[in-house]
């Protein structure tokens, strides 16, 4: 019998875990990896990618922020650094988790595409066990072409002295054929992943981000292999299936406002945003957030120019320019007409860019935003009621401009 | 104009060197380009026959920045970008702004964003420091900085016209490496908020005619009662606002080292002489001390706070963290715990740009101080 998406998640993720907790005995090591990292390579390699970041999202979606975020001050450190790192800090020393944990690293990869911060967090980590870090430095995907040319030329040498690292760590040759193979999962898995995610321009959407941040895991910890091809492949004959039956999030008459995200969710309270949400009639189709795996890797080029090509031009590592056009295009595309700008505590890597970002949306569309200030998984920076009323709020503000 | 300061003037110009700035642009017909910490290679800028000037926060009160910023944004970045929005931006034709973490990178964008009308152009100094891709990435900036500001002003510079800034910036760096070393000799001599605003206003003024100024000072000064000081050692990436000198001042602890860009990290700048210029530009950006945000290895910061403190024979370390400076604190708890298992004592100082209160600094500084002189804490 053909398995469900949602089965087939589970099976893809329980047999991942298993594989990564057993690692050592199968003569694998674990690497740690930032989430928007060359993890082809690690693949590639045999090395158990683990995302640290993932499990912080398991903690954080449960609750468990404020209780460990207070540990962590204990530790010394400061309360507005990223939820996800003090999280994942707490949990290394008290072992609270809602899932069984992760495996302990024995190296670290960090890709500072995604922000700096991580390169910090890992080196927290790393300095505790003395394991070896390679930091990938991707600089700013700045506009000007001829220098990013120069950019990707030194993403490129980075990658060589990745996997010279890699072979010196594991003490095995590096195996460019297997990398190629890779290479043809990850390309086919994003082109999947990035169809499953456009669907949302659907009328009504057959998804809200709350689908596509579940579907997102998957390309997240397992891309470069098989079964990510065939998970997307899966889930989108699944969407189509509900979008052939004209099956939305909300049904077609009561779809009034689809919404842009702007930033990661509030983690602990995503699922109430969403009925929030769309007990007024609106569903957040999407966000840069979860485009960031729909990438375009070229198979005719050398896969480490691609790779680097790919990881340096994410929108985390995009200017704020270049970002505005990357959203206003999701605008476009999506038919959207109203957004929702969170700025997150925790993310200075994605929240800096908020005002900024608002300002030139709403200028280029005309579409008014509500900006709220909140952090993503400690608790004790939420206000209910006060996010409650500007919510409302702004759906009046919505209705008074809706013809 | 900046060429024969003496040491009060060169405080008071450090305050606030803008006006100073203003005028001798205008006298000279020189155009301005400013830049953020750290390690733009201002011998470059130079070179073109501009000014480079370290923008450095300001303590006037914050009116734009923060509907740019978030509040937990670092107070150096929110103050640096309140100077351009409010204060000073149109002295300034152009901007050359590094990139060290996430902040700065956003910051440049935000700066660029709200002037379009002038030249703004990112440095984008590699974040790790310990593999050969890194040398190549610096040169290749330096190179394309150097073609970039050519495009702009339309000028070309040679080899010579590099040698030539290298030189003077050499000189300055130079005279205040001996200052320092008076200094660390005769605290008495002069203050630390003299030495450190002789640090400062180098960043921001005309280094030709201030290297004139420096001679001087160093040749007067004179050694006076030393006694009665303790010797302390400064860590971290800059010290502000200054008036903290004068409460180190006040409880007559002499600064003996530092790791400070507004201090020995801007001395270590001094560019080796053979070579090609840019050649010899890369090889310094690698001779430079830890600087947390760009260096990958906290072991680094502590080995040299060791080392320093070995040398220097100090009796402890005080450590300036900036608020929100998120590189710093996820450094801070390893070294601390490093540096207290070394048997050193270490003062943590938790400072704001735009701070005028300086009550609490003051009172935990000296409950140290006092504990410091009775020997335990
Ligand atoms: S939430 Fe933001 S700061 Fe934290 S790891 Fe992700 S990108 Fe970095
Ligand atoms: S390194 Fe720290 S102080 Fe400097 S700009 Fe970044 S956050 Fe601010």
């Amino acid at each position: 019998m053909n398995l469900t998406s949602k089965q087939m998640s589970k099976k893809i993720t329980d047999e991942y875990m298993d594989d990564a907790f057993h690692a050592h005995e199968k003569g694998k090591l674990i690497g740690y990896s930032t989430a928007i990292s060359p993890v082809e390579l690690f693949v590639a390699h045999d090395i158990i990618p683990i995302y640290p970041e993932n499990h912080a999202v398991a903690n954080l979606t449960a609750k468990k922020g404020a209780e460990l975020c207070s540990v962590v001050e204990s530790m010394g450190y400061t309360n507005h650094l990223c939820a996800y790192a003090r999280s994942d800090l707490a949990y290394r020393k008290t072992g609270i988790t809602v899932t069984k944990g992760i495996p302990e690293p024995d190296l670290f990869l960090a890709c500072n595409a995604q922000c700096f911060t991580l390169t910090k967090w890992f080196q927290v980590l790393a300095r505790k066990g003395n394991l070896p870090v390679f930091v990938f430095d991707t600089p700013e995907h700045v506009m000007d072409s001829n220098t990013r040319k120069e950019i990707v030329k030194y993403c490129v040498l980075q990658l060589k002295e990745l996997i010279s690292f890699l072979e010196e760590v594991t003490k095995r040759k590096f195996d460019y054929d297997r990398l190629k193979e890779v290479m043809k999962y990850s390309a086919e898995s994003s082109i999947l992943y990035k169809k499953f995610l456009d669907m949302a321009q659907y009328k009504p959407s057959p998804i809200s981000i709350f689908d596509a941040l579940i579907g997102m895991a998957i390309a997240v910890y397992r891309r470069g292999t098989q079964e990510c091809v065939d998970y997307y492949q899966t889930l989108c004959d699944e969407i189509q299936a509900k979008v052939d039956q004209g099956i939305g999030v909300l049904p077609k008459e009561k779809e009034k406002y689809r919404l842009y995200w702007e930033n990661l969710p509030v983690w602990f309270k995503f699922s109430d945003h969403a009925k929030l949400l769309g007990s007024y009639g609106g569903v957040i189709l999407t966000s840069l957030y979860v485009h960031a795996w729909s990438f375009e890797f070229d198979l005719d080029k050398d896969p480490l120019v691609t790779l680097a090509e790919n990881y340096v031009s994410r929108f985390s590592n995009s200017t704020i320019e270049d970002r505005a056009d990357m959203a206003t295009e999701l605008f476009k595309k999506y038919s959207m007409n109203g957004m929702i700008m969170f700025m997150n505590r925790s993310c200075k890597a994605v929240s800096f860019a908020v005002p900024t970002l608002k300002e030139i949306l709403t200028k280029r569309t005309g579409i008014p935003a509500l900006v709220f200030e909140s952090d993503m998984g400690d608790q004790r920076f939420y206000s209910e009621t006060q996010i409650r009323t500007r919510i409302e709020a702004y759906f009046e503000t919505l209705d008074r401009l809706q013809p | 104009m900046w060429d024969n300061l003496t040491i009060n003037e060169v405080v008071e110009y450090a305050k606030d060197p803008y006006p100073s700035i203003r005028k001798w642009i205008k006298d000279k017909g020189k155009k301005v380009v400013g830049s953020t910490f750290a390690d733009v290679p201002e011998e470059v800028i130079h070179a073109f026959g501009f000014l480079p000037v370290t923008i450095m926060g300001t303590n006037k009160p914050l009116k734009k920045a923060p509907s740019h910023l978030p509040d937990n944004a670092c107070s150096l970045a929110r103050s640096n970008l309140e100077l351009v929005l409010s204060y000073e931006g149109d002295l300034f034709d152009g901007f050359v702004l590094p990139q060290v973490c996430d902040t700065t990178q956003h910051l440049s964008d935000i700066w660029r964003i709200n002037f379009p009308d002038k030249y703004v152009e990112s440095y984008l100094a590699p974040r790790q420091a310990d593999r050969p891709s890194a040398r190549y990435w610096v040169k290749e900036e330096i190179e394309r900085i150097i073609s970039s500001l050519s495009g702009w002003s339309g000028k070309k510079i040679v080899e010579e016209d590099l040698w030539e800034a290298i030189k003077i910036h050499n000189e300055n760096k130079t005279l205040l490496k001996e200052i320092y070393e008076i200094k660390k000799k005769n605290p008495a001599a002069l203050t630390n908020k003299e030495l450190f605003a002789l640090m400062k206003l180098s960043q921001q003024v005309d280094k030709a005619e201030l290297n004139q100024s420096l001679k001087k000072i160093k040749n007067s000064l004179q050694s006076g009662k030393n006694n009665g000081y303790t010797d302390v050692i400064l860590v971290g990436i800059t010290c502000d606002p200054p008036e903290i000198y004068d409460l180190f001042d006040e409880v007559r602890l002499n600064i003996v080292g530092d790791t400070l860009l507004v201090g020995t990290r801007y001395i270590q700048g001094i560019v080796p002489t053979n070579g090609n210029p840019i050649d010899a530009l890369t090889e310094r950006h690698f001779r430079r001390g830890f600087f947390s945000p760009i260096h990958d290895n906290v072991y680094k910061n502590f080995e040299e706070v060791k080392a320093l403190y070995k040398e220097t024979q100090a009796r402890a370390v005080i450590y300036v963290h900036i608020e929100f400076c998120e590189s710093q604190e996820y450094d801070l708890p390893d070294l601390k715990r490093m540096i207290k298992n070394e048997g050193i004592l270490m003062h943590t100082l938790d400072t704001e740009y735009q701070t005028l209160s300086l009550s609490h600094v003051r009172t935990r500084l000296q409950a140290f101080f006092e504990s410091l002189k009775g020997g335990s804490l």
